[in-house]
């Protein structure tokens, strides 16, 4: 918050980028201390990994095809989590009003919300994947999945900040993000999941493209729509 | 409520009527079809049914955007009309292709194009519907239903595509098959394009009468509402 | 050819549905309407009741 009060005070208007990354820093730097939120989406990831190890119970020949369905479950499920605690702490510490009345562009409060839920997105998948590689003895460490597993989050973050910014002010709230964002984001696990059971299985690069050039054009899409509608969400 | 304007009434009557004709075509015009026999017959209103349900798609989606561009509560009530009577059309469309399915291809569910996308649009109408629930202020719960709207229908077609690049590869499509193939082809006689087209035309009727009704009962709907809000 | 008598009877059961979820849905909005009108005749009462 203080940065933003500095920004403010040192320029009539801040600049787009600036109050971006105000938002970025004050969020990233929270967590720091706090490490509630990562910690929560952590562990949480980390139990889906096991009930799906139980609940499936796979021999190791079908783990290989069922390991992106798994991966990707995961994520979403995690990424609900992240995406739900990181509005709900705006709203109830009342930092969304502060950020409204600060002279910011609306949309640079949501660039700065949805890159620092990547960020937490990110961190989570970059833990869950080791660990799933040792848990199952499959080796992950894939520049292709990376890739998906990067394009797929910003997808999956760029609509669901937007959508957890109207969920966090209904009386429902938690509940109905999932309900909101599922639907909404399956082309981002279709696509997902199949460009990273290609790389996985060491397919062709013509036969995983279509996939990858869907992830793109989602992600494109969907940022362009978030960005031009999120005003409607925030004005009061 | 206001009574119903001269032509509601005559609508109302057209559409019965047109209903009942169309009845009529399916089960005394058309011809009999060679492989599926009678079940054939659900084809004609399922189509329609569908058709009806992407009427409606499209009316809410534009309905949001205009929303969200003159902040007139009565693209609100529209668009809350167009979801719910979409939403009814394409519950019949997916069970009654449920049905189609069973005696022809053995299954009451393949996981097909068409069929997948149209469960997943019921999904988004009810999560939109769950997020109007949740919101007591009208201008906030317009906002945010036209937002949704629009999420929704960009992604929707996003999704069709993405199962149909999915199915293209793993079933090559055959063009023009006679045998029964997941997109459920047959050899249409005459007769049976001019029944299905009759079907559409009933059914848009149906769709412009019912959608009608329902606008007016939005509008009942706002005006209890804000009688509401005033007094307490 | 689909035998007859299985064919009939799913093409009856779609039918049904084809007639059934839209009457469902016309007498859903019958009912509704009904309702509002109550309300709206309550809170005019209301209204009379305490004039502000």
């Amino acid at each position: 918050m203080n940065n933003i009060q500095e920004i403010a005070e040192h320029k009539p208007t801040p600049g787009f980028f600036s109050a971006v990354g105000a938002i970025i820093w004050k969020d990233l730097s929270a967590e720091l201390r706090s490490r509630e939120l990562l910690s929560a989406m952590l562990v949480f990831a980390l139990l889906v990994v096991l009930i799906f190890n139980f609940a499936l119970e796979l021999d190791a020949g079908t783990r290989r095809v069922a390991t992106p369905g798994i991966l990707w479950a995961t994520f979403a499920f995690a990424g609900t989590l992240g995406l739900n605690r990181s509005m709900a702490v705006e709203k109830d510490r009342g930092c969304l009003d502060g950020l409204l009345l600060a002279p910011v562009d609306r949309s640079a409060i949501y660039f700065g919300k949805t890159i620092s839920n990547l960020a937490f997105m990110l961190i989570v998948e970059a833990v869950v994947l080791p660990i799933y590689s040792v848990l199952y003895n499959t080796n992950l460490f894939n520049p292709g999945l990376i890739v998906v597993i990067l394009l797929g989050s910003v997808g999956y973050v760029a609509v669901g900040t937007l959508l957890s910014s109207m969920a966090v002010q209904t009386r429902t709230r938690d509940v109905l993000l999932p309900i909101l964002l599922f639907p909404v984001v399956i082309p981002i696990l279709i696509a997902a999941v199949k460009a990273s059971s290609g790389f996985l299985q060491g397919l062709a690069l013509t036969d995983v493209m279509p996939y990858i050039n869907l992830l793109i054009v989602y992600d494109v899409i969907f940022i362009a729509a978030a960005y031009m509608v999120f005003d409607f969400v925030v004005e009061e | 409520m206001k009574p119903q304007p001269v032509a509601l009434k005559v609508l109302n009557v057209v559409s019965v009527l047109l209903f009942l004709a169309a009845l009529g075509m399916v089960f005394l015009y058309a011809p009999l079809e060679e492989t599926m026999n009678y079940v054939q017959k659900i084809f004609y209103f399922h189509v329609a049914n569908a058709w009806v349900g992407m009427l409606g798609f499209i009316a809410a989606a534009v309905a949001g955007v205009v929303y969200l561009v003159k902040h007139d509560q009565k693209w609100d009530i529209i668009e809350l009309a167009a979801v719910e009577i979409s939403l009814i059309f394409f519950i019949t469309t997916i069970i009654t292709g449920s049905i189609w399915a069973r005696p022809v291809w053995n299954t009451w569910w393949t996981w097909d194009t068409r069929l997948t996308t149209a469960t997943i649009l019921e999904m988004i109408y009810i999560a939109y519907l769950l997020l109007r629930q949740g919101i007591e202020d009208p201008d906030r719960r317009a906002r945010f239903g036209a937002v949704y709207t629009i999420i929704g229908a960009i992604s929707v077609p996003i999704t069709f595509l993405s199962i149909r690049i999915v199915s293209r590869t793993i079933h090559p499509v055959v063009i023009g098959a006679t045998n029964g193939t997941a997109t459920g082809s047959f050899n249409m006689a005459p007769q049976m394009l001019f029944t299905m087209f009759f079907a559409l035309f009933t059914f848009s009727a149906i769709f412009v009468t019912l959608f009608w009704h329902r606008i007016r009962l939005g509008q009942l709907a706002q005006q209890v509402e804000q009688l509401k809000l005033e007094e307490f | 050819m689909l035998e007859y008598s299985v064919s009939i009877k799913y093409m009856l059961a779609g039918y049904t549905v084809f007639l059934a979820v839209p009457a469902v849905y016309l007498i859903s909005l019958v009912i509704r309407v009904r309702n509002l009108k109550r309300d709206l005749q309550t809170m005019k009462e209301f209204q009379k009741k305490n004039p502000k």
